[in-house]
């Protein structure tokens, strides 16, 4: 098998220097446990760093928005896709008393704004999607109204592969590339937008953010929690650990399990179709560099919030890629999310297919879904001070210690 | 045909016509509601009734399109997909209606729920 030329050594580590770089030593609960530290996290980093909002192809069109309730900066945002063709976002807020111009429902919602405005419903104060207050009714009777000033209050946004970032600070310390770094190599080139067929799920969780976010952020807990989803499941090797700045990675290599009569059709099915087929050839270099078959996906921690597993179907039969990310809803409630990620069904047997896939991969969010809330009250009890954590958990201590440093000030 | 009626199915499938009537739904909301009133017997007869049929039925659904309108095949599409949820419940949770040990599945919403096939 041939080797890839690597370009990335420097993000690689071994286990003893993960253990080297990172320690051993427990990792305190209290940045879960305080209601303070989350006030801290809103300001030091959800104010701060770049957040992952929406995905270019959600929005493909001129004018075709999404609208995000963020409770974790305190506001609601309006993506858009403006006339000229880039994405733009907003404060989700009319200058003239501060009404929501766009109503939502739920936590987040799409439309398309005619004409390429959207108006206040308020008042009918109308913006272009490039922000700009475009009329007033009524407007000779404010006496004195600077319209050129009085445009939508912009949200620094940028994409990468066709994930759209939004930066809350009004002059971003960091360009979302360079916020990226390494990270942007590491999964650049993989032809994600490709990937349109979405299946989306959310839920409420009564638990603090990263309860959830430390939950799908290691391997560990595979043989126990998925017991009932894995039959004859012979174990993974979770290992090509790397640190990439705030984020991290890893790779989860799988030596198999007993695939059910019926998994074993559908999967034919979409294995047999060029569109679904494992296709580690499409992996950027640095991941699975030596191709191995038993790859099943790249694990990465994009800090703070967002998880990209990547797996160019060769894990879950045609399962191109899914995430996960967590909003803090407040420092108990957390909303997570989701998607797994296929390219579009040629013909009705893939669609099938794809249900099957999906319903495998939902229930195995059930199972690991079960353990937050008891997790969280668990921590709150204070019945433990520390989280005891093993190799396969560094993508935690990585997590805790970056988060660590947010709050201390030592980043940005 | 309507969305209400999914028990015409394409000739070679008609024999299925009375598992169409009690699982073949064309959203996922409304499939889970009939999973999560399921007996475990129920997901055995389904599963023993179905699996030996799977290849055929795939075959005959790549012939279609991915949302087809024909009224039967959009039936067939209903009916594998209820299968293709259902047969988790019998293979790997011993004919429970709920994944084991999991979270509760009603608190899970699916973007895509109410869309129907």
């Amino acid at each position: 098998m041939q080797e890839t030329i690597a370009t990335l050594d420097h993000i690689r580590r071994s286990v003893p220097q993960i253990r080297e770089e990172l320690g051993v030593d427990p990792i305190p609960v209290g940045a879960i446990r305080d209601p303070a530290i989350y006030e801290l996290e809103k300001e030091r980093i959800f104010r701060k760093v770049w957040l992952k909002v929406a995905t270019a192809w959600e929005l493909p069109d001129p004018g075709d928005y999404k609208v995000k309730e963020l409770p974790v900066a305190d506001t609601s945002i309006l993506i858009v896709r403006a006339k000229d063709g880039r994405i733009r976002a907003y404060h989700n807020v009319c200058t003239h008393r501060g009404n929501k111009v766009v109503p939502s429902k739920g936590f987040e919602s799409f439309g398309r704004a005619r004409a390429n405005v959207v108006t206040c419903r308020f008042h009918g104060w109308v913006f272009g999607t490039d922000g700009a207050l475009k009329s007033v009714p009524m407007e000779d009777a404010f006496g004195h109204l600077d319209k050129a000033c009085l445009g939508l209050r912009e949200i620094a946004c940028d994409e990468w592969e066709g994930f759209v970032f939004v930066n809350f600070d009004p002059e971003p310390a960091q360009s979302l590339r360079d916020y990226l770094g390494d990270f942007a190599t590491l999964f650049g080139g993989y032809p994600y937008r490709e990937s349109t067929t979405a299946f989306r799920y959310s839920t409420v969780l009564k638990c603090n953010w990263k309860v959830a976010l430390y939950a799908f952020s290691e391997g560990y807990h595979v043989p126990t929690i998925h017991a009932g989803s894995l039959p004859g499941f012979r174990g993974i090797e979770h290992s090509d650990f790397k640190l990439i700045g705030p984020h991290a990675s890893s790779t989860i290599y799988g030596a198999g399990m007993d695939t059910a009569p019926s998994t074993g059709i559908f999967a034919g099915v979409l294995h047999g179709s060029d569109s679904h087929a494992p296709r580690p050839d499409l992996l950027p270099a640095d991941i699975n560099p030596k191709r191995r078959g038993d790859f099943q996906f790249e694990l990465p921690n994009i800090f703070p919030n967002l998880l990209i597993h990547l797996a160019s179907g060769c894990g879950y039969p045609g399962l191109s890629y899914f995430t996960h990310q967590f909003w803090p809803l407040d420092h108990g409630t957390t909303l997570w999310e989701g998607i797994n990620y296929f390219r579009p069904a040629a013909n009705a047997a893939e669609y099938a297919a794809q249900v099957h896939v999906n319903a495998l991969h939902r229930n195995a969010w059930l199972e690991d879904t079960a353990t937050m809330e008891d997790t969280f009250t668990g921590i709150m009890s204070g019945a433990i001070d520390d989280m005891q954590l093993m190799d396969q958990e560094f993508l935690i201590r990585h997590a805790a210690l970056t988060l660590n440093s947010y709050l201390a000030g030592d980043k940005q | 045909m309507t969305s209400t009626d999914p028990t015409l199915l394409p000739a070679a499938f008609a024999d299925l016509a009375p598992l169409a009537a009690r699982w073949a739904r064309p959203t996922e909301n409304e499939r889970n509601a009939v999973r999560h009133a399921a007996t475990a017997g129920e997901f055995a007869a389904f599963h023993d009734a179905l699996l030996p049929r799977l290849d055929a039925l795939l075959t005959y659904l790549r012939d279609c399109p991915p949302r087809p309108e024909d009224p039967a095949q959009r039936n067939a599409l209903m009916l594998a997909c209820a299968y293709a949820e259902a047969a988790p419940h019998h293979e790997l949770y011993g004919g429970s209606s709920e994944v084991p040990f999991s979270f509760d599945a009603r608190r899970f919403v699916a973007d895509h729920g109410d869309e129907a096939l």
